[in-house]
């Protein structure tokens, strides 16, 4: 059934460390199935027109690695890779998403990204929940930038909020597993771990 | 009800009673193969860096409804009348709980912590925010909070107060007449030892100051939740609580009662728990309904609050306090009195003088807390109730050090000591209790002063300008190290069949402080096996008490728990080792160590082996044998299986798990009842703009000597993750509410502010290793003291940069500029 509606969307995009908003006023939807392509995979959805990305991918898919810590666009728990840019999956609605390439923790997690192994050795986490948001953020970040400074790591992950305070670890693992991922491009195969 | 006389205990004797360290570790390892070693890999890591960990919010089950609260829309108001027609009508709408419901009416209280019980769905509410009147079961939580808004309630409006100065004044309106009818002070709690008169009249100089501390809350990224499904007759319950035990009993009273073996618990990770939420009977009354609604409809429920909802279960430090100290020139004081007004404070009986009288040899102290009440949410011990006792601490020592321009670090080490007695007195208790005579105190300052360069930084207050037209800071505070140790413990341990990998079991809430991977590297190390084969298994209720984390007792409770588990179990594989050989009906089994004693045997690496002859050797794996028709027959919980059939012996190889429970070493320990060996001290340099009263600390350095390190990552991951929490506290978090219409104005991760990563500066950890804990191997918690002592440290500093006192918590800009007269 395919209804026609005015929605006002508001997506809020992570974009080069720090966070823009874009309002897109009234764009028309014309549809409430979407197709969406996460990790590789192809889904089609039925969604509500309020629903947002997060909703969907946690609670239609079941992929709860994508978590929602604040709800509105403050902590980078929610944070999935768009197309290439790492998105607040919380202030994305879903039904926007048709035909969109999605990258959620699992689907990190299942690449061996060395992201993963840096994580788990220099213990990022505590409590967890924040943890793959940091990860989807940090990938998105390596994607673009191999070679990050710490200042740019900094700049990157901060719109991440961690309340157990792991955020001296992160620093860390992410240039380990930048180096590995450099090794790697270079035709090696990994430093050791 | 008051409490008027400090209590007059024999500390000595109460010390001698409590805890005697030659009995309680007769073993002390000499090497340890995985304790303390850096590099163990903490066993939840893969788990939470892929995602795959799963907390309770992420339960679904089929056919699963969702479950929201109504809300009062007024700080203190009554429903009489409410209409839910519209919202029992609405598409998807399963079931609508009120407050008159005849199975909720007059009030069924849930219990929740021991000191507080409240009803599942009251009538009244008491501040702006509160879960009241109706609950509601949909599809989803969205129909459930569209289903809330149809619902019409009349409202009748009560006075209301914020101020908890103003609640305490003669004639004010009643905050909460249903629980206080008398007062808004609803307890007055008087601690201390010495005559503070005696000691102002002995000292050369006596100085007054006021200090307040904000509503500041634990804003932990996983809302409130719980899930209630019934299986038949048993009950199948996932909480989001940091007590899961505490949760089951009070489970076990609801519906009139439900046997303890027909619940089936299960406590998943916790996205975070800093006590807190665990404490309030409110996160049960989620639970409770659920279980209700669940038994109507037939399908499992899930409740949850919205994130806003988060906001009004507080921190107990906010408050108002008056302290006078009296002291000699050299800087040795001779007397503290403190009086506080607290905000809605449960449980004031932690004080607020507590670490002073614990700490120092200050001969004469006295606090006496009232507790006041005002039309906010619930205080409750937030990382940690020694908030206040913290800052204390810090104020004291620090104020005392500006008015005789001395070195704080300086008077710090002339007052240690402890309950009144100097430093040598201490000295002799840790000699007579079996403790390395260390000073703690000493060690700690001095590792701390050379990392952040405190002999070339400090100066005299206000009189260092940088170039960039800041004014340079530094500060210092210390206290002791806390473990409550607060409670027993129970752990099931066993050997695993086909691999002798080992199994602990425990139910307790995981709130990442990663002590699940120091608990199997003492397993490991006491049993001889590598770490990697150990396993805790602490989500699903096993039968155990297993202590929980809160109060920074894990491995002080827990610690001996698994440790003595795993000698017994240790001695048992090696009696079996050398017993008679088992038979089964399709099999035999040649012995193991024929000929030799328990005590010819040893373990390592998971291999048993002889010690004259360690070429005589057997792995775990293949003593402990295969399971199934083809190994010997055992149980895999309790003794060993003895059927009676023909052909089996006993003794045989069996492995039965093994139990065993830190109580007897905690006993007579309870709420820190025992003098504190080890010190912490923490310096911290900031940069203070005085055109706008921002503060940015720009280096933090914590010491801790927590005794002994099992776990480095926890530790560090403890101290460094406490500062950044420490941080948030002291400089921006606080809960504002409106002054005219009692609503909170930022229950929100945007306008209340938690640390970023850009927020702190640089964090230097350093443990120090005194072996002065009560823990096993003389460790001593760590979990609360950092986050705890921290916010405190930004007084002095600012103090130090500016050379003026802020009076209030947190060091908001407009705090500073207000102590520099500029607002
Ligand atoms: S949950 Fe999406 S930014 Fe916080
Ligand atoms: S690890 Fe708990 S919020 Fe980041």
């Amino acid at each position: 059934m395919a209804t026609q509606m005015f929605v006002v969307a508001k997506t809020y995009v992570g974009c080069g460390g720090s966070t823009m908003a874009t309002v897109q006023e009234k764009s028309v939807v014309s549809e409430d199935t979407v197709g969406l392509r996460v990790n590789g995979e192809s889904h089609r959805v039925r969604v509500e027109p309020q629903w947002t990305l997060q909703y969907v991918l946690s609670e239609k898919l079941g992929l709860t690695g994508t978590k929602e810590f604040c709800g509105e666009g403050a902590c980078g728990a929610c944070t999935v890779i768009m197309d290439g840019r790492p998105v607040l999956s919380c202030m994305t609605l879903a039904i926007e998403c048709s035909g969109k390439n999605i990258e959620t923790i699992e689907g990190i997690a299942r690449s061996n990204h060395p992201l993963i192994e840096a994580y788990i050795k220099h213990s990022c986490m505590q409590c967890g929940f924040c943890t793959p948001g940091f990860v989807v953020t940090a990938k998105a970040l390596l994607d673009r930038k191999p070679d990050p400074t710490v200042e740019e790591i900094k700049e990157a992950m901060v719109g991440n909020l961690c309340r157990c305070g792991t955020y001296p670890a992160h620093i860390k693992a992410i240039q380990e597993a930048a180096a590995v991922l450099r090794d790697v491009l270079r035709g090696g195969v990994g430093r050791e771990q | 009800m008051s409490n008027d006389q400090a209590p007059k205990i024999d500390q000595r004797q109460r010390m001698l009673e409590a805890f005697d360290n030659k009995v309680a570790d007769p073993y002390p390892l000499e090497e340890y193969r995985s304790i303390g070693r850096q590099g163990v890999l903490r066993t939840d890591g893969r788990e939470k860096a892929t995602g795959a960990a799963k907390y309770t919010l992420d339960v679904q089950l089929p056919g699963m409804l969702y479950a929201r609260f109504l809300t009062s829309p007024y700080p203190h108001a009554a429903i009489v009348g409410m209409d839910t027609s519209e919202a029992e009508k609405l598409p998807g709408v399963r079931c609508v709980l009120r407050y008159d419901d005849p199975e909720l009416a007059g009030g069924v209280a849930v219990s929740g912590h021991e000191l507080n019980s409240v009803a599942a769905l009251p009538r009244v509410a008491h501040f702006q925010g509160e879960e009241c009147g109706a609950y509601v079961v949909a599809d989803s939580e969205e129909i459930a909070e569209n289903a809330l808004r149809t619902i019409k309630v009349e409202w009748e409006q009560r006075p209301f107060l914020l101020d908890v100065e103003k609640a305490i004044a003669p004639g004010a309106p009643l905050t909460n007449p249903e629980e206080f009818p008398d007062s808004n002070l609803w307890m007055v709690y008087n601690e201390g030892h010495g005559d503070v008169e005696k000691g102002f009249a002995q000292a050369d100089k006596v100085i007054e100051f006021k200090w307040t501390f904000g509503l500041n809350t634990w804003a932990g990224p996983e809302r409130p939740c719980g899930v209630w499904r019934w299986n038949g007759d048993f009950a199948e319950v996932w909480v989001k609580q940091q007590r899961p035990h505490i949760a089951k009993r009070a489970i076990s009273t609801w519906f009139g009662g439900i046997p303890m073996s027909k619940i089936d618990l299960h406590c998943l990770y916790q996205g975070a728990s800093f006590g807190g939420w665990t404490q309030m009977a409110w996160n049960l009354a989620g639970t409770y309904l659920a279980g209700l609604a669940s038994k109507r409809t037939g399908r499992p429920v899930k409740w949850a609050f919205s994130r806003r909802e988060d906001f009004y279960g507080g921190n107990m430090d906010a408050g108002v306090f008056y302290v006078k100290v009296g002291f000699k020139r050299d800087g040795t004081i001779t007397a503290v009195s403190e009086r506080g007004v607290t905000l809605n404070q449960d449980m004031p009986t932690f004080g607020i003088v507590a670490h002073l009288m614990e700490n120092t040899k200050i001969p004469h102290v006295r606090g006496r807390t009232e507790a006041a009440w005002v039309n906010k949410g619930h205080m409750v011990p937030t990382r940690c109730e020694m908030n206040i006792n913290c800052y204390t601490v810090n104020l004291v020592f620090n104020h005392v050090a500006d008015a005789l321009g001395m070195d704080p670090v300086e008077v710090a080490l002339l007052n240690d000591g402890a309950e009144g007695h100097d430093l040598e007195w201490l000295n002799a208790r840790k000699a007579e209790q079996g403790f390395p005579v260390r000073d703690s105190l000493r060690e700690c300052v001095e590792k701390g002063k050379a990392a952040i360069g405190w002999g070339e930084k400090w100066h005299a207050p206000g009189t260092k300008k940088l170039p960039n037209g800041r004014m340079h800071g530094l500060g210092f505070t210390w206290t002791h190290e806390w473990d409550d140790s607060a409670g027993s413990s129970e752990i099931g341990m066993y050997f695993e069949r086909n691999d002798g990998s080992v199994t602990i079991l425990g139910c307790r809430a995981d709130v990442g402080v990663n002590a699940e991977t120091a608990y199997c590297q003492i397993a490991a190390d006491e049993l001889g096996v590598p770490v990697e084969t150990v396993r805790f298994k602490h989500m699903d209720d096993a039968g155990f008490f297993t202590m929980t984390p809160d109060t920074s007792t894990n491995l002080s409770v827990n610690g001996w728990a698994v440790r003595n588990a795993a000698r017994i179990l240790k001695q048992k594989l090696l009696e079996t080792a050398v017993a008679p050989r088992a038979k089964t009906q399709l099999t035999c089994f040649p012995p193991a160590f024929p000929g030799l004693k328990p005590e010819d045997l040893d373990v390592e690496d998971g291999v048993i082996f002889e010690k004259a002859d360690p070429a005589n050797r057997m792995t775990i794996a293949d003593f402990i044998g295969p399971s199934g028709a083809m190994g010997p027959i055992t149980s895999t919980v309790g003794e060993p299986l003895l059927v009676g059939k023909e052909g089996i012996d006993y003794p045989y190889r069996g492995t039965p798990p093994m139990f065993d429970h830190g109580w007897h070493i905690q006993h007579g320990t309870y709420l820190g009842v025992r003098l504190k060996f080890c010190r912490q001290a923490h310096f911290m340099e900031v940069e203070v703009d005085p055109e706008t009263g921002a503060v940015d600390i720009t280096k933090i350095v914590t010491v801790n000597d927590v005794g002994k390190v099992i776990n480095w990552d926890g530790c560090e991951g403890q101290a460094y993750g406490g500062a950044i929490m420490g941080v948030g506290r002291g400089l921006t978090e606080e809960v504002v509410y409106d002054e005219r219409t009692g609503i909170m104005l930022n229950g929100n991760l945007l306008n209340y502010k938690i640390p970023t990563l850009m927020d702190y500066g640089d964090i230097e950890t350093i443990m120090v290793e005194t072996g002065m804990g009560y823990g096993p191997y003389g460790t001593v918690g760590i979990g609360e003291d950092v986050a705890t002592v921290l916010p405190a440290l930004v007084g002095p500093a600012v103090h130090n940069a500016l050379g003026v006192w802020i009076d209030g918590f947190p060091a908001t800009p407009d705090r500073v500029l207000r102590a520099l007269g500029k607002a």
